[in-house]
């Protein structure tokens, strides 16, 4: 199988973390963030992962579900659930937050974008009690979780200050090697301005106001 | 609450004998399962994916770790890109979807599953406003929703769409 990515884009630090966690062997492609690697799509999407049976994955979450599913780590109703707030509820929010940080230079009222996604995730570590997001040992929804936030929480502009198990939880996922690792990789040690190029080519995300008042299809 | 009554619609298409009793979260929203076995479960595809596996039904998650990734990768395009989108929007997943499926026979390749029911329910608001050039325009989108909305046990809480009419016919009598 191979794996396509592209530097400076903080959805591929999720993929990148999944397969330095797991140790899953995959042929890794660095290509330009306007590559089309996913012939049905009609906008660019990354990253993307070939199939063996050529068929294309294009979510970062299914990704790394499938690699640690290749793995023998089958994700559990718990997993599933973090992974479905991840992509439903953490990623509008970190889309706003990433880019006034990173494009308008608003840096200062990013903790305030994230309020409410990292209360719950704190909120939900205190009341779980154990070092990961699901028990004892490290599962896909950390790995998801952690690379989200990443690019956010490593920057030092953000304190943590209210939310102690989150950040308690970030540094212990940080603290493997594979972690850090995946994450030089794609942010090049230049923290939020490594994405700067990316976010460029983003649609700008919509207000969280915008998004709750004028659903399409509810 | 549309994703109430998917949820209750996926029961019944299950056969589980009891119905759930389910509440809402937040905003948004969110369902929530109370769970008499653990904590509750929270999300639209975490609890349809929990009633699959309760009913015994694996083979609707798909039949291979790629499939299976395959049909979370739908499931979630359901909730984060059908529900909250423009006009626009609109008008690239279609396009996208189309191309997609006009070498296959369901989302996940050749067997039904849980991401053909859930992208049904997403897409049949969007399919109800089409006018019948871009029914046509979108054809294997068309043709895939009608073969779900016929697939036994589906369709439950939604009306029928017409999708396709009989071009024959319809250039002979119009």
């Amino acid at each position: 199988m191979k794996l396509f990515v592209s530097e400076g884009n903080p959805q591929c630090l999720k993929v990148l973390c999944a397969l330095e966690v797991t140790g899953v062997q995959c042929d890794v492609h660095y290509v330009n963030h306007e590559e089309r690697v996913v012939p049905f799509l009609s906008r660019p999407a990354l990253p993307a992962l070939l199939l063996p049976s050529g068929r294309h994955l294009f979510s970062p979450n299914a990704i790394c579900r499938y690699i640690f599913e290749v793995n023998g780590q089958e994700s559990s109703d718990l997993c599933n659930q973090w992974l479905e707030w991840e992509a439903t509820h953490l990623q509008p929010a970190l889309a706003e937050a990433l880019h006034m940080a990173v494009l308008q230079g608003k840096g200062s009222e990013v903790s305030q974008v994230l309020q409410g996604p990292l209360n719950f995730l704190d909120q939900s570590l205190n009341n779980g009690n154990t070092p990961y997001l699901i028990g004892e040992a490290v599962s896909v929804a950390d790995v998801v979780l952690w690379a989200a936030l990443c690019p956010v929480l490593s920057d030092s502009s953000l304190v943590l200050g209210k939310h102690k198990s989150v950040k308690a939880w970030f540094d212990h996922v940080a603290a493997m090697h594979s972690c850090q690792s995946a994450a030089q990789k794609v942010l090049q040690g230049k923290g939020l301005q490594g994405m700067k190029s990316y976010m460029q080519r983003q649609p700008a995300p919509q207000s969280s106001q915008c998004r709750d008042t004028q659903p399409c299809n509810s | 609450n549309m994703a109430l009554r998917e949820l209750s619609s996926l029961e019944k298409y299950l056969g589980l004998k009891k119905p759930n009793k389910y509440s809402t979260q937040g905003d948004k929203k969110v369902p929530v399962l109370q769970n008499n076995n653990g904590p509750p479960l929270v999300g639209l595809v975490t609890i349809a994916c929990h009633l699959v596996k309760e009913a015994n039904r694996p083979e609707l998650l798909g039949d291979s770790a790629e499939s299976r990734a395959v049909v979370q990768q739908w499931l979630e395009y359901t909730v984060t890109k059908l529900n909250s989108c423009t006009k626009e929007d609109i008008k690239t997943i279609l396009k996208d979807l189309n191309l997609y499926l006009q070498d296959k026979v369901y989302l996940a390749g050749n067997q039904f599953t849980l991401a053909d029911t859930f992208m049904y329910f997403g897409l049949h608001p969007i399919i109800m406003d089409l006018a019948f050039q871009e029914k046509e325009q979108f054809v294997n989108v068309t043709r895939w929703f009608d073969h779900i909305q016929h697939y036994p046990g589906v369709r439950h809480h939604l009306s029928p769409v017409v999708v396709l009419r009989n071009r024959i016919y319809t250039s002979r009598h119009h």
